[in-house]
Order: C-alpha cells, then sequence, then structure tokens
C-alpha cells in the first residue's frame, strides 16, 4: 500500500513536470472524452442508465458513476458539472438512492425538480439522454442518520424529499431500531415524489410512520401545524431532520423550539436556492482589493464579492452562485465580509470565503 | 500617428465597442467546440511526435516526428495557451481553460508572462520605453532610441534572439537592461529567477533529459528531435511575433502623447501600432491568429479565430475614419521586418542618407 501510495506520488510528481499542469491526469482528457468520455479523470463521468418520471416536474436520473468514485453517506449531497451551450455549469443535488445500491449496483439517483427558469434543471430534463455522460464530485455534507439509533422525525417538503428517500432506505434495510416518522407535505397529492417507494416502505417496516398532507387542495392552505407534531410520540426525544422551502423550515423549527426541542437535535439541509439573510446594507461595501489582478474597486450595498469582481472585469470562477458548491471560493487575506445566506460575520483574518455569498463590511483584500 | 479629435476618439470608441458586444453576445457552443477540438488535435500531435521520436533512425520518421512535436508545440503555444491566457475562453468556466491559471509548454512561466505580455504591452502597445516588447530591448527598431555602435550587429542578436526565442521571453522579465544601468538590483529579482529556473529546468528535464532517457538507446535521436522540435516553434513564434509590431508602417508612440489617454485614443493606438498578414486558414490558425494582430490587439480577450470574422467589419471603421489598416502577404510584411532591423541598425546618418537616395530614386 505505501509502495504503491509513494508511486503514484510520484508519478503525480513526474506528470506535473512533464505536462504543465497540477491535475496531469486531466491532460488527455481532450483525447479520452471523443473515446469514450467515461475515461475522464478531471471529475468523475457518470453514465445516465435511466430517467424515470416521478411527477410531472420530477424526474429521477439513475446514473453510473465510474469505479473510481468513492461513494456516499445517506443524506448527502453531491456537485454535478455539465457544459451547456459552451460554458461549465455546478450545481448541487441531494442523492435520493440508498448508498446500498451503490455498493450492489454501482448506481447512484438524484431526484431533481424542474425549477421555473433554472437553467441547469430545465436542461437535465429536457436535453439530457440515457447514454449520456455528466461529471460528479466526491459526496459531501452533514445530513446524516443518527449513530447510534435514536428515534427521528422527519419534516420534508416538495423535492426536499429527496435526501430523506436516501435515508429512510438505507433504515430500512439496515432495521433500523428507533421509531421513525415521516411528515411529507406536498403542494397536492399529484406532487408526492416516490410515492410507491415509501408506502412500500411503510408497509414492510414497521418502525416507519408515514403521513403525506397536501398543502394546497382546499381554499384555506393547509400548512405545517401544532397538531401534525402532536401526533409524534415522544416527540422530545427525537432528532429532527428538516429539509424543503424555508417557510416550511422555519415553521418547523419554530414550533419545535416552542416544544422546547434543543437546536443541537435539529438538522436541516437546503434543497433549494436559500433564501438570504436579511442585512443592514448602510453598513456594507467597501474597497475590494484584488491582489492577484493589480485592482481596487469600491463597492456599495449588499453586492456579493463575485459581483464586485465581474463589474471589475474580472472573471473568477463560479459554480452555484448561491454559496453551495464552492467552485468560487478563494483566499480572502484580509478585511470583514458578511455571508450573505447566514448573515454570519468573518473574522478580519486570512481565510477561504466563498466569492458569491460574501459581502465586504470594510475594505477587503483578496487573492483573486 | 493619426490624429483624430476627442469627439472622433469616442465615435471610434463606440464603433469597436459594439463590434466586441455582437461577438460577447454571440459567445457559445460554436467557441466551445472550436477550442475543443484544436486542443485536441494538440494531444494527438503531441503524443504522435513523442511516440513515434524514438523510430527516428528511420530518417523519414524522425521528420514526421520531429514536425509533429514542432507542430504541436506550436499549436500549444499560440493558438491555445496564449489565447486561453488573454481570458478569450474564461466565459466556458472550465477549470483547465481559465486565464489565470493556464500554464503552458515553454519556459516563460505563464505568471510572468501575463504581466509582462497581457499587462505591459497591451496596455503600452508600442510606446517607446514602456513597451518592452519593442525590440525586446535588444533591438532598436525605431529612432526614439540613440544608436550606438552595438547596433552594427543587431541583425546576430536578432538572429540569436528566433533561435533561442522561448528562453529570451523566459528571461524578459529579468529586465537585464535596466539592472545593468543600475536601477534595479539582482536582489530585487530573486523571486523572478527563482519561479525562472523551475520552470526553465521543467522544461529543459522534459525535452532534454527525461524523454531522451526514457528511450537510452535511442537518446540522441529523440534528443535531436526534440532540439528541433523546439527550433520550429521558436523560429515560427519569433517570425510571427515581429510581423505583428515592427513592420514597416507600424507606428511607435512616445509617452507624452499616450499620457492620460482616452479608451478611444488606446483603441486608435493598437489599430496603428499593429499589422497583419494574410494567408490560408491554416497559416492563422499556426499563428494562433495574430496573423489578425490588428483585431487582436483591439479585442485581445474575444475568442482568436472570431478575428477573421470581424475584420471586415474592423477594416470599414479604420476606412470611416481614414485610419490605416496595415496589412500584406506573409513574405511582403516579414521582409519590412527584415529591413527595419537591417535600417535601424546604422547610423542616423547614413540611413536617412539612404532612405533619401531611396525616395529620389523612387521620384
Amino acid at each position: 500500500m505505501l509502495a504503491r501510495l509513494s508511486n503514484t506520488k510520484a508519478l503525480h510528481w513526474l506528470g506535473r513536470q512533464l505536462l504543465n499542469r497540477d491535475n496531469p491526469a486531466g491532460y488527455f482528457d481532450p483525447l479520452a472524452e471523443a473515446i469514450n468520455p467515461m475515461w475522464v479523470q478531471e471529475y468523475t463521468p457518470a453514465r445516465v442508465e435511466n430517467i424515470i418520471n416521478e411527477t410531472a416536474d420530477t424526474k429521477t436520473f439513475v446514473l453510473k458513476p465510474a469505479k473510481r468514485w468513492a461513494g456516499f453517506q445517506a443524506g448527502q449531497h453531491v456537485n454535478i458539472c455539465t457544459d451547456i451551450e459552451g460554458v461549465r455549469r455546478t450545481r448541487t443535488f441531494s442523492l435520493s438512492s440508498s448508498p446500498l445500491l451503490w455498493q450492489s449496483e454501482g448506481q447512484i439517483t438524484l431526484t431533481i425538480k424542474r425549477l421555473p427558469g433554472g437553467l441547469v434543471t430545465n436542461w437535465m430534463h429536457d436535453a439530457l439522454q440515457p447514454g449520456d455522460v455528466i461529471g460528479l464530485t466526491e459526496a459531501f455534507g452533514e445530513f446524516l442518520i443518527p449513530e447510534p439509533a435514536q428515534p427521528v422525525l422527519f419534516i420534508a417538503g416538495g423535492s426536499g424529499i429527496t435526501p430523506i428517500l436516501s435515508q429512510l432506505q438505507t433504515m430500512a434495510a439496515e432495521d433500523y431500531r428507533a421509531p421513525v416518522t415521516l411528515l411529507y407535505y406536498v403542494r397536492t397529492q399529484n406532487d408526492v415524489i416516490a410515492r410507491e417507494a415509501l408506502q412500500a416502505l411503510a408497509a414492510r417496516w414497521p418502525a416507519l410512520s408515514l403521513t403525506i398532507i397536501a398543502t394546497n387542495e382546499s381554499d384555506e392552505p393547509r400548512y405545517l401545524r401544532d397538531s401534525d407534531l402532536e401526533t409524534v410520540a415522544g416527540i422530545k426525544a427525537r432528532e429532527v431532520f428538516l429539509c424543503g422551502p424555508k417557510g416550511l423550515m422555519d415553521l418547523a423549527t419554530d414550533l419545535l423550539v416552542k416544544r422546547g426541542l434543543k437546536e443541537k437535535q435539529m438538522h436541516s439541509t437546503f434543497f433549494a436556492p436559500p433564501a438570504q439573510a436579511s442585512l443592514d446594507s448602510d453598513q456594507l461595501g467597501g474597497e475590494v482589493t484584488f491582489s492577484n489582478s493589480n485592482l481596487k474597486v469600491g463597492s456599495e450595498g449588499d453586492a456579493n464579492l463575485l459581483e464586485i469582481a465581474e463589474a471589475a472585469g474580472l472573471k473568477p470562477q463560479y459554480g452555484c452562485r448561491m454559496g453551495i458548491c464552492h467552485q468560487c471560493s478563494c483566499r480572502k487575506t484580509s478585511g470583514i465580509v458578511v455571508n450573505r445566506l447566514t448573515g454570519k460575520v468573518s473574522g478580519p483574518g486570512e481565510e477561504p470565503v466563498q466569492l458569491c455569498v460574501s459581502v465586504p463590511q470594510g475594505p477587503v483584500a483578496l487573492d483573486v | 500617428m493619426k490624429k483624430l479629435n476627442e469627439d472622433q476618439l469616442n465615435e471610434l470608441q463606440k464603433d469597436l465597442d459594439a463590434i466586441r458586444d455582437e461577438v460577447i453576445a454571440d459567445l457559445g457552443e460554436r467557441d466551445a467546440k472550436y477550442i475543443r477540438k484544436i486542443i485536441r488535435l494538440h494531444r494527438t500531435l503531441e503524443v504522435g511526435g513523442r511516440v513515434m521520436m524514438p523510430f527516428g533512425f528511420i530518417p523519414p520518421v524522425f521528420v514526421a516526428a520531429t514536425a509533429s512535436l514542432g507542430i504541436a508545440k506550436i499549436i500549444e503555444n499560440m493558438e491555445i495557451g496564449h489565447n486561453v491566457m488573454h481570458g478569450q475562453y474564461d466565459w466556458m468556466n472550465d477549470p483547465a481553460l481559465n486565464s489565470q491559471t493556464y500554464e503552458w509548454d515553454t519556459v516563460c512561466t505563464s505568471d510572468s508572462w501575463r504581466r509582462t505580455h497581457n499587462y505591459e504591452h497591451h496596455t503600452y502597445t508600442n510606446i517607446i520605453g514602456k513597451d518592452r516588447d519593442y525590440g525586446y530591448a535588444v533591438l532598436r527598431l525605431s529612432d526614439d532610441v540613440k544608436w550606438h555602435p552595438g547596433h552594427l550587429l543587431q541583425f546576430i542578436n536578432y538572429v540569436l534572439l528566433t533561435v533561442l526565442f522561448q528562453w529570451g521571453v523566459g528571461v524578459h522579465e529579468l529586465e537585464s537592461e535596466k539592472i545593468r544601468r543600475g536601477e534595479l538590483r539582482w536582489r530585487d529579482k530573486l523571486p523572478f529567477l527563482k519561479d525562472f529556473v523551475r520552470k526553465g529546468g521543467r522544461q529543459g528535464f522534459k525535452d532534454y533529459v527525461f524523454f531522451p532517457l526514457l528511450t537510452l538507446p535511442v537518446a540522441p535521436i529523440v534528443l535531436a528531435g526534440n532540439v528541433g522540435a523546439n527550433l520550429i516553434r521558436n523560429i515560427w513564434a519569433s517570425t510571427v511575433i515581429f510581423c505583428g509590431h515592427f513592420t514597416q508602417d507600424a507606428e511607435t508612440f512616445t509617452e507624452e502623447e499616450c499620457e492620460g489617454e482616452s479608451k478611444g485614443h488606446w483603441y486608435l493606438r493598437q489599430l496603428t501600432g499593429s499589422s497583419n498578414f494574410t494567408g490560408g486558414k491554416w497559416l492563422h490558425v499556426l499563428s494562433g491568429h495574430l496573423s489578425y494582430q490588428v483585431e487582436h490587439h483591439v479585442f485581445p480577450d474575444l475568442p482568436a479565430h472570431r478575428y477573421p470574422e470581424i475584420s471586415e467589419k474592423v477594416q470599414a471603421v479604420c476606412a470611416k475614419y481614414d485610419i490605416p489598416y496595415n496589412t500584406g502577404s506573409f513574405a511582403k510584411q516579414y521582409g519590412t521586418v527584415l529591413k527595419r532591423i537591417g535600417k535601424f541598425s546604422l547610423p542616423d546618418v547614413v540611413r536617412t542618407r539612404l532612405e533619401g537616395k531611396r525616395e529620389l530614386q523612387a521620384i
């Protein structure tokens, strides 16, 4: 093992000398891509094996990643990348299948709703075909099944069900030894994603109690109520997992806190562009120094560093532009930035920042 | 230099910006396909050249291998590296084609190139004293520089620079002329020298040590082929670049006339300080479309394969303002470069007398 490791290290070093790049394996990608796109090294290629219609606006994409992909834990996400009209686009999606499917069949699934006006989700729905290859990163995320087993409450809204599907299948297969409740909110009964799979799980795995609630089928919207939580036995001892639109997540968090649940019991993950924290824009803005480009520009209000850089004529790397994929991360050498999503204020020192969600508060210097 | 008033300069800027905006709005699949095709061609030629080289004991194979590797280096340096580093493909958001991280197959580090070429040369184009690319601090190419007897031998310097072009470009940022004059100390240039040694060492190791040793029994053949490939690239790159700014009618400028200049004036300077040459499609590809040097200098960050398409529009703008558009066959343009190098190697007295004689003859 050690010999192999030093061998790859030596090869990597040699590759860097000969090919002038930090990822020498990617040098032959342009040729590999033309022969067999699954040989590409720069990202993990994944072939689309099947596309399943879940609802009118949601599809499940069954993918087969190249064998070197490291796998994932239930509840994690991946970034996918693909070139659309010549431009590389990166987006984050939750894995909806269980890791067991990856282990046995080498397959994973992404369940993706078409976002109105969304460039990538619409492209995936309209243009992506079985046999096509897209890029994957390794999986990441902390939305994980508790270990050892504890009672769990899942609250999902719409396509926020996707990471929970992965978790439920995994827990059922492992015969999870604690009560599990899923409260699943959908706009109408036609919007239920993976209804059959959920019902089959509930039928063969007695620990799961499943409630599907349609919010928009009556004249009055029927959102999450405290009485829904009332039905969950021993709720105070449960680990709660939230995934859905911001309105649902805020409402649920509120009601749960009132019931005396602690913050560390509650886990949430984003599935859609998160709403922005309200920032006091009077205090925001400042002079931004792009050290590597010898450029200094002023900024006002809540413009983020990526927008400021682009307005100054720079073209830094970017991906999702919503704080998820870290494609635009770079080093801040000094200055304070406010995270647009969380409202969190950074320290003044050197640290990596995500350009697309960082708003300067006073002068900021970047290695861009 | 052609003089335009403030209003005309503003108008000129608007006209050229319009050409640029139209291309920017149209960037997409076609441009991505083009550069990916060129990169595939480069990889194929490089792999082909390297694989054939050990069989170079068969003379036609030696020629094919050397040509293949030489052309690979030309394409990588000129149509890929130079253009990628100008940010022509940054909009593709592909980390492998990012202007700030791309590293090319030549001695000069990309960081040094981005400073000396993208910034200095493209900002201060042909301003004597500020654009160090004008004569590369070893050649006298205009009477803005005072003549001294050393210039008599500058044709030898030119040949040496051409043959060793990648090393010349590599040490360009050392600014040895400023060190000689005592304006800079060696110590100031230590970080640059460190990078230069690392990259130069890397390039030398690859072509002159690693690949020859890898095929030890035929090492001399591989070494000779690799030297040949580098030489082909050096001569071609140097020649193309000299045709871009040192032709007979390419103008030079003084610092005074460019002080606080407007964008319109910058455009005018790029138009009059650069020169094109004509030829077939592959001549343009192999020159990295620097055969459209005028278009390149006006729009350095538009994908270069678009220059032929916008050339007519640029010419129309030039005609509108009566700005000369400098172009001609490759042979004609290169001829005037050689003449310029020769002419300015002579003392001004001799040169002006010769020029005067020619003018008289012309009359």
